[in-house]
């Protein structure tokens, strides 16, 4: 009761400390402040004590659950546990990461790990383009240019769960819309999702995340494309440029920020695509030789033989992919002063 | 180079709810070959709309605009051989300065790509900004993208420059620099020029003749002495000249004319151009009214200063027949910066007959201008 009294008159002598300053126009520095406070009271003080309570809850909680989770699965994958009993943190090794490499075929992290950057760089691609493109044209001054914009968007606001359904259906070899539009010109029906070829699999999947996100591509472009001043179209067709020429030469070229900042975006969800494809093919992982390294990762940790460690070590190969589509995005962002 | 003329040029815009606005009304002028003209009027009036259209950026809703005498109405942008400086100069941030200048070529013209080179570092050197030329322009001052801007109109070889308020977003130290500069520019290049301004200064130092637009409409063109000492309407007369022409309105009874606070006699010469309107109203300019200490003619007339405005050179005063008002009605009148005014003094105030300007009420037409025979004196006499 002493402590908190003692502290409560050190708040109230230091906030009449802080209104002399206010007062004297702001001349007393915070050394003089300091010559007038012990080492503790001004250790007390400080912006970071007196804000502790408001970001060191969710500070220790994001600590130890996000971070603390992080260096435990870290550990996890220098060991062999197989998710019997305790794993021995006796003896460490990288067996677990020599293993992935060696293995090949196509139930395999090297298949998997392929396959993901197959779709990171599909998706991504594929995504900014048609984004760009639709972004553009809606940028054109056209007739009910907020439906649009709308419809593209609503897409990106539906669960992977939802649209991994509807695709199913979309999809299906009895009467899914899209074999139903494939069989008018003669073509099909095609097994989509369980087809033996996984890069069918592969590409149904990716056209299908294509549509869901390619609508935010076009809203990072299209703010992009506002930002862009009217007289650079207007110098520009002053000059003599086309318009193909206009936008090739002076307009894409500015859109480097969104698309580096949508590239990244995209990269993390098409890296988080687990959700569905876990969706896409029910309780099932996906057929064998169509696995990414999310459901790679599921399978090799919770399948049949259960090898925890090794499942820990694909997760942290898929933590360090997604470190390195952000932390060059964040350093880029510190350089040019927006962090 | 060429003439360029624009023969009744009308602009409409059509809102979304069909409300018709006219932003351009059948605008003709004439503009010779090498001649500078600026556009000059305040903000809405029309003329950057008219100098887009011209530019080929906004399309022309009826009227005819002729270059050398050929219709280019339905001619692009590109192909009408003019070049453009905006006013927030419009440099491709993500080019050099040499990009910059060379982008109008490479998407113009045939030229190889050595000769673009050698064109660019020309205009560059000329510009004084040929060390810039592997700059972006974010690392380039107001005043080096401007050049970098008049670079880049320059290398095209155009018939025509139009420019866009080109000078208003540089500090008033480098605008009238650069207005120097720019002007010596245009006569060593000798190529046509429009000029688009709302500043009244930048038209009276720059243009050759000026072109007075007021809501679409074209008010006046003429030379910036003509627009000054022979406005052709009330609103040339007040728009043209800084501080602005005083007005008051007046009445004609019998030989005077019967304002407010006074009544100012006029002369028959007067009276006849006068002719049978009754309501005027009488301009007079700030620096044609010669301060006096005591009223010694009939167009003397006593008044007290109310503010006084020193610039250094001279005082602007501003004057009032009425000092007990909370806020008086003032006139403007400037005196030599040496004399010693202070405000609550009275003063005289004399208003010479042959400067006055008189404009019909309604109308706003010029009935009478200010008499120019000591003008055409010392022009003879310099």
């Amino acid at each position: 009761m002493d402590s908190v009294r003692s502290w409560l008159r050190r708040r109230i002598d230091s906030i009449q400390t802080d209104q002399q300053v206010r007062t004297d126009g702001g001349t007393a520095s915070e050394v003089s402040q300091g010559e007038r406070r012990s080492g503790l009271g001004r250790y007390l003080d400080s912006d970071a004590v007196e804000s502790a309570p408001f970001w060191l809850p969710s500070f220790l909680l994001v600590g130890l659950f996000v971070y603390g989770a992080i260096v435990w699965n870290v550990i996890i994958s220098l060991t062999d546990y197989e998710g019997l009993g305790d794993p021995q943190y006796a003896s460490f090794d990288l067996e677990n990461y020599r293993q992935m490499l060696q293995e090949t075929g196509s139930y395999s992290f090297t298949n998997a790990f392929v396959n993901t950057i197959v779709l990171l760089v599909a998706f991504t691609l594929i995504c900014l383009a048609f984004g760009l493109v639709v972004a553009i044209l809606v940028d054109r001054d056209i007739r009910f240019e907020n439906t649009f914009r709308t419809i593209y968007l609503l897409p990106m606001s539906l669960s992977f769960v939802v649209t991994a359904k509807m695709w199913l259906w979309m999809y299906s070899s009895n009467g899914g819309f899209v074999n139903r539009a494939l069989g008018v010109v003669g073509i099909g029906p095609v097994n989509f999702i369980r087809n033996p070829d996984p890069n069918v699999q592969l590409a149904a999947v990716v056209f299908a995340l294509i549509w869901q996100f390619s609508g935010y591509a076009m809203v990072v472009y299209l703010a992009g494309l506002r930002a862009i001043p009217d007289e650079h179209f207007e110098a520009a067709r002053v000059d003599g440029a086309s318009i193909v020429k206009m936008y090739w030469r002076v307009v894409i070229p500015q859109l480097r920020t969104a698309t580096v900042s949508a590239s990244v975006v995209l990269m993390v969800f098409g890296l988080k695509a687990f959700d569905f494809l876990r969706a896409l093919y029910g309780n099932d992982t996906p057929a064998v030789g169509t696995d990414i390294l999310p459901t790679y990762m599921v399978r090799v940790a919770f399948g049949d033989a259960s090898r925890i460690a090794y499942g820990s070590a694909v997760a942290v190969v898929l933590f360090a992919l997604a470190f390195s589509i952000v932390l060059p995005y964040l350093y880029s962002e510190y350089r040019r002063g927006a962090l | 180079m060429a003439e360029l003329e624009l023969d009744d040029l009308t602009k409409v815009f059509v809102e979304d709810d069909g409300n018709e606005i006219v932003a351009v009304d059948g605008v003709d002028v004439t503009v010779a070959d090498g001649e500078f003209l600026v556009l000059v009027g305040p903000s809405g009036c029309g003329k950057s709309t008219t100098l887009r259209m011209i530019a080929g950026l906004e399309s022309i809703t009826s009227g005819e605009l002729r270059l050398a005498g050929e219709r280019i109405n339905e001619r692009k942008p590109a192909d009408r051989n003019t070049a453009m400086v905006f006013q927030s100069y419009a440099l491709y941030p993500h080019m050099t300065v040499k990009q910059n200048m060379s982008f109008g070529l490479e998407e113009s013209t045939d030229m190889p790509a050595a000769e673009i080179a050698e064109t660019v570092t020309e205009a560059a050197e000329m510009m004084g900004i040929g060390d810039l030329l592997d700059r972006k322009p974010g690392e380039l001052s107001g005043g080096q993208q401007q050049r970098v801007a008049l670079g880049r109109a320059i290398v095209r070889d155009p018939e025509v420059f139009l420019m866009d308020e080109p000078l208003s977003n540089l500090d008033a130290k480098l605008r009238s620099k650069m207005r120097t500069e720019l002007q010596r520019l245009q006569d060593d290049l000798d190529v046509t020029t429009i000029y688009v301004t709302h500043d009244q200064t930048e038209a009276m130092t720059m243009g050759d003749r000026i072109a007075v637009l007021d809501d679409g409409v074209l008010q006046q063109v003429g030379t910036p002495l003509e627009c000054y000492h022979e406005p052709a309407n009330r609103f040339v007369a007040d728009f043209i000249g800084e501080p602005a022409m005083n007005f008051f309105e007046v009445e004609v009874q019998g030989d005077r004319l019967l304002a407010e606070d006074f009544a100012y006699p006029v002369s028959n010469e007067t009276l006849s151009t006068v002719g049978d309107r009754t309501e005027l109203s009488l301009g007079i300019r700030p620096e044609d009214i010669e301060l006096r200490t005591e009223a010694s003619s009939p167009h003397d007339f006593e008044t007290v200063v109310d503010v006084v405005e020193p610039t250094g050179d001279e005082n602007n005063l501003y004057l009032t027949f009425d000092p007990d008002a909370s806020e008086p009605d003032t006139f403007i009148a400037t005196t030599g910066g040496m004399n010693r005014i202070e405000a609550g003094q009275p003063i005289v105030a004399h208003v010479p007959e042959d400067a006055i300007h008189l404009f019909d009420a309604d109308t706003g037409q010029a009935v009478k201008n200010r008499s120019l025979d000591d003008a055409e004196t010392l022009g003879r006499a310099v």
